[in-house]
């Protein structure tokens, strides 16, 4: 059975704020477009697992989160290096600076943080998420995007500060 | 607030996920530590950077590439459900000979049908008997609210529980049920009307109803809840799994209501559904 249209147009609307959240994980234009594509298509193919009580944001985001990591795994394993956590900011550069309003030192130090923590501060601040909602995008406990977020605002002061990609250990403090 | 708070409460105080009394126990913590403080607003105003570096990609124009596959149509079957059944089947002829040679035979005219006739086809005449029967003012219903035996007459002619859920928290009353025919055997309809204030029973004829359409399934699969917009009428639909005391029971809840009122019944049905422990 093909997806109904109040699905298609409740799909539609969320287009804007799916591009917002790729470019923010792979900051070039034409590959968050890619991603947005691929997250399109598979709710499109699994359109009859929606629940209709669930917000169609969170769970298009979990979709495109789960599309993403499939890539970066994919990647990983094609180019046989170590999968590692910060994004190489120097290739995204080029692309970063053609798109108008990209603040490149913002984007260098947001690139520079683990995927993880990158992930949660970006469904909180940008998407405007609340941490249950952020929880159900990313499968993991209310618990853990508290911690997250906490400490990807840390490292990322650090990094504007100019302080390297870690604050000393002596700010941290037990997470509960 | 005599200890500190740790740096995930204070970030947690900027998203405003705090209850109350947190909440307000950070907030005197940093009226008397403007060290903390000053580490709290430079959070907030990385976020506004955040906001301010990436909301521009919102007023771009969406490429037509994703619009037009939102548009696209979609291979008509579902080859995944109609695989695990295979699989299923054939699990249980392995294991069962000669019965499981049986339940294969039945399980794959399930898959068929599944395949053939989606869930649209019930969907579609829950919809129009809805249509056919809300606007009646003299016989909106073949058996009265009133009358005991309603519950008791249509659970025994569809063969699955029919419970008269109870929506008066919701603004609607009873008005009554019917059988109906669908494609592979019995449906049945409830109808309920908003409860109209005391004087004003001559607009009853006028006062929105809403009806309930239930039926025994050919899948078996429990589903989400669905929606679909018709023209003004909006449909909630789901299918319940095989419960302790009954089997599987589908559901299509039909109305001119806002989606969001309808919700509110359709959820307010589920909660009552028979099959449900």
């Amino acid at each position: 059975m093909d997806a109904p249209t109040a699905f298609r147009q409740q799909l539609l609307g969320v287009i804007p704020s799916l591009r917002r959240y790729a470019r923010s994980l792979v900051f070039d234009r034409h590959a968050a477009d890619d991603l947005v594509q691929t997250a399109l298509e598979r709710a499109l193919a699994h359109w009859h697992q929606f629940d209709q009580r669930r917000d169609i944001l969170v769970w298009t985001i979990s979709i495109a989160h789960n599309a993403y990591i499939d890539d970066r795994r994919r990647h990983a394993r094609a180019a046989l290096v170590e999968p590692s956590e910060g994004f190489d900011p120097d290739a995204s550069q080029p692309a970063a600076s053609s798109d108008v309003g990209l603040q490149l030192d913002l984007v260098k130090a947001l690139s520079r943080l683990s995927l993880e923590q990158r992930e949660a501060l970006l469904l909180v601040t940008l998407e405007q998420l609340s941490y249950a909602e952020c929880a159900e995008a990313l499968r993991i406990p209310i618990g853990t995007v508290m911690s997250r977020v906490s400490r990807a605002r840390i490292a990322l002061r650090a990094l504007l500060d100019g302080k390297g990609a870690m604050p000393p250990q002596g700010t941290l403090r037990r997470v509960v | 607030m005599n200890t500190a708070p740790n740096d995930a409460l204070l970030s947690a105080w900027i998203d405003g996920e705090l209850p109350p009394e947190q909440r307000a126990e950070v907030e005197a913590w940093l009226r008397e530590h403007p060290e903390d403080a000053v580490r709290v607003r430079a959070w907030s105003a990385d976020a506004r950077s955040l906001r301010s570096a990436l909301d521009p990609v919102l007023d771009e124009a969406v490429p037509t590439a994703l619009t037009q596959i939102v548009w696209r149509k979609a291979p008509a079957v579902l080859p995944n459900v109609a695989w695990t059944r295979w699989a299923a089947a054939l699990a249980l002829f392995v294991l069962g000979g000669a019965v499981g040679a049986g339940l294969m035979w039945r399980v794959q005219g399930i898959a068929t049908t599944a395949a053939v006739a989606p869930a649209d086809g019930w969907v579609q005449r829950a919809a129009v008997a809805h249509s056919v029967y809300v606007p009646e003012v003299r016989h909106p219903v073949e058996v009265k609210a009133q009358e005991e035996h309603l519950s008791r007459w249509l659970t025994r002619r569809l063969d699955v529980p029919v419970k008269l859920f109870d929506l008066r928290e919701q603004g609607f009353e009873l008005v009554g049920g019917r059988l109906l025919p669908d494609a592979s055997g019995p449906s049945a309809q409830l109808m309920y009307q908003a409860i109209t204030p005391p004087g004003a029973a001559s607009a009853a004829a006028k006062a929105e109803r809403v009806t309930v359409y239930l039926r025994k399934p050919e899948d078996a699969t429990p589903a989400a809840f669905r929606y679909e917009q018709q023209g003004e009428l909006g449909l909630f639909y789901w299918v319940e799994g095989k419960g302790p005391k009954s089997g599987p029971t589908g559901y299509a809840l039909v109305g001119a209501l806002p989606r969001e009122k309808l919700l509110a019944l359709a959820e307010a049905i589920y909660r009552q559904d028979p099959s449900r422990p």
